[in-house]
């Protein structure tokens, strides 16, 4: 059991940033928007949130700023698609290359200078306590998320305003002839996906690895699109993907550090991992049931009113 | 007054070639403005990124063979996304190819023969046509998104790098640095203009670029390839299978992108390095999107994205411009082109609005 905490530990902060912005593509799919951007918004929040936590070292600020970074490029996205209605798919991937361009050209300024890593949440008696700290040692970002999971599985299913996000991911038509703007409700969807996806981000130099990288997100972005899928559509799946991925990227930090059986294996293969792990997911979710059956039917496809 | 979008009947053929010039000029504009606002020299980044490689005759020769990859892996990719099949892991095919045709390299190193060149070839095509039929097979088979699975992959192949080059495949004179030997004569890729580094992928990429535009324009599998993108549902009327159509298009695609890898690792590296996956099969995903899927524009636009990279690289010596501004320039060409394309489809119309009670 002691010799478990650490790893726990390590695998909780290798999910919560895939959690995060994978809950934040969940709501942007929910109301019938694919957003293949996650990447990019990612890199674009852990910029902003480097470089707030770097002049200010409040990292609550720090996720903050990343956040506003992750929705304000989200609604250059937003606007291509639902406002000109213009292709999803090549839009995101416009997205997650200038998210790329964006966020090296800002970063270069701050190569390899450090920042501060956020402390717990909870009081050292706690957070530092060799077994309390498995429930308590971890910062804000890691509470958040699992908070997120609770809220949004109860927004989706229990709320009104849930309802009709759904109802317009599912049949726009229908939904915009009773009157609500689905336009309106998938800037929202997709804002907020921008914002998770920004914190998401700003987890990485914030939590991870105390300093800023070019592409430091690694294509995790990507692994968060793959869960939505993987996951159906359902938070609480969600959370357990999300784990199943820690647990994947704690082993291949477990087997660079050189951890007995582990090390077997070349350390290349550890690294290509996670995302050959994701193709395993996606062909194992394929092979259980029609994949596509939990969709929301208007996934990806383009809105145009007509009046 | 108000404007109105209005559907056409048919998309404006004017529009559709109009557009891709229309983002290239409005990314000019746009990017001096937003590289003046944060502290760069807009202007002269436009100037240097978009114009001095074209006017600066030492520069050609960057351009064309930075532009060959683009074009072959462009013109794969533009055949793909016609019939729908999204192939986003170009880069992986890509890397792949180049690793098949370093592996007949290595292994005919003590030979030598006019075979070797073309056998590393064919290698390289069938690498990345076989690292394509991953996706194909799983999406046919069970239906999984090719986009997700072919990007996964590129990920993967850029560690297959580190991994043959660090411990097989490394170079015995190497001093300790991860790469291969350098090639042997006879699979070097020769240079086709004397006293150049003009090689022979350049006008393979023409070549290929333009069988692709005859094949798509004037054959059934063109045509099919159209259908199956268009329409569906007439397509398996037709009898088009949907399914053969994505085998086809991956193969296609994916073996364009190994074909663009090996030419690279032949010609312009002539070993196997860490740095090789440059973003070629990244970029080439906008330069087919620029020529409008269509091989032949996708010549044109090959030239363009390279020459913002051969443009980036003097911007970064001249004006201190950071490597990424190259990447913000490109992908505000794709932002534009996408927005330019409600254009293609939609007319605007001014609505002039008669006040109420007026009449």
């Amino acid at each position: 059991m002691e010799m478990l905490i650490p790893i726990i530990v390590t695998l909780v902060g290798a999910a919560t940033p895939i959690l995060i912005a994978a809950l934040g593509e969940l709501v942007a799919e929910k109301s019938g928007v694919l957003n293949l951007g996650v990447e990019g918004m990612m890199l674009v929040g852990a910029i902003a949130g480097f470089v707030a936590q770097f002049y200010t070292g409040n990292p609550y600020l720090a996720l903050l700023c990343g956040a506003f970074a992750g929705a304000a490029v989200s609604l250059i996205f937003a606007f291509l698609t639902l406002s000109l209605s213009a292709n999803q798919t090549a839009t995101g991937l416009a997205l997650t290359i200038f998210g790329t361009g964006l966020s090296a050209l800002a970063g270069a300024p701050y190569s390899a200078k450090p920042i501060a890593l956020m402390q717990p949440l909870f009081p050292d008696m706690l957070a530092r306590d060799p077994f309390w700290r498995v429930f308590f040692g971890y910062s804000f970002p890691v509470y958040f998320s699992f908070i997120m999971v609770a809220a949004i599985w109860w927004f989706l299913k229990r709320t009104r305003s849930g309802l009709i996000l759904r109802a317009v991911g599912e049949n726009d038509h229908s939904a915009h002839s009773i009157g609500y703007s689905v336009t309106g409700v998938r800037y929202a969807a997709v804002v907020f996906g921008g914002a998770m996806a920004g914190i998401a981000g700003a987890c990485f130099p914030l939590l991870l690895t105390p300093q800023w990288a070019e592409s430091m997100t690694a294509g995790r972005g990507w692994i968060a699109v793959a869960l939505v899928v993987f996951a159906s559509w359902r938070p609480l799946r969600l959370l357990a993907g999300a784990y199943l991925f820690g647990l994947v990227m704690t082993m291949e930090l477990y087997a660079k550090a050189g951890g007995g059986v582990l090390a077997v294996i070349p350390s290349e293969l550890w690294a290509a991992l996670p995302y050959l792990a994701t193709i395993v997911v996606l062909v194992l979710i394929s092979i259980r049931r029609d994949a596509s059956t939990n969709a929301p039917a208007c996934l990806g496809k383009p809105f145009m009113p007509t009046n | 007054m108000q404007f109105r979008l209005e559907k056409r009947a048919e998309p404006s053929r004017f529009m559709l070639y109009a557009t891709p010039v229309g983002a290239v000029i409005l990314t000019m504009i746009v990017g001096a403005i937003i590289f003046s606002l944060i502290g760069y020299d807009g202007i002269g980044a436009v100037r240097e990124v978009f114009l001095t490689p074209l006017t600066n005759a030492y520069k050609w020769q960057d351009l064309g063979i930075k532009a060959a990859p683009l074009i072959i892996i462009g013109t794969g990719l533009s055949i793909a996304y016609r019939a729908n099949v999204w192939n986003i892991g170009a880069e992986g095919q890509y890397v792949v190819g180049a690793l098949a045709g370093t592996w007949v390299a290595l292994a005919t190193y003590t030979m030598s023969g006019p075979w070797i060149l073309p056998l590393m070839i064919l290698a390289g095509v069938v690498g990345g046509a076989l690292y394509a039929a991953i996706p194909a097979l799983l999406k046919t088979r069970l239906n999984v998104n090719e986009i997700l699975t072919s990007l996964m992959l590129t990920y993967a192949s850029i560690q297959l790098i580190y991994y043959l080059i660090r411990a097989q495949w490394k170079d015995p004179m190497g001093i300790g640095f991860p790469q291969t030997r350098r090639f042997a004569e006879s699979a070097q890729l020769p240079t086709v203009i004397p006293h150049t580094i003009v090689h022979l992928g350049v006008p393979i990429a023409i070549v290929v670029a333009l069988v692709a535009w005859f094949i798509m324009s004037r054959s059934v599998f063109g045509y099919r390839m159209r259908v199956v993108g268009a329409a569906p549902h007439a397509a398996r009327y037709g009898g088009f299978s949907e399914n053969k159509t994505i085998w086809l298009a991956m193969l296609v695609s994916g073996g364009l992108a190994g074909l663009a890898g090996v030419l690279e690792v032949a010609g312009p590296f002539q070993r196997m390095v860490p740095g090789f996956a440059t973003g070629y099969g990244f970029t080439a995903i906008i330069v087919a999107f620029l020529g409008r899927l269509n091989p032949l524009g996708v010549i044109f636009a090959g030239i363009v994205l390279a020459i913002t990279f051969v443009g980036g690289e003097v911007a970064q010596t001249t004006i201190k411009l950071p490597d990424a501004a190259t990447g913000i320039f490109q992908a505000m060409v794709l932002f534009f082109l996408l927005a330019g394309d409600l254009l293609v489809r939609y007319r605007i119309r001014r609505v002039v609005t008669t006040p109420a009670g007026a009449a």
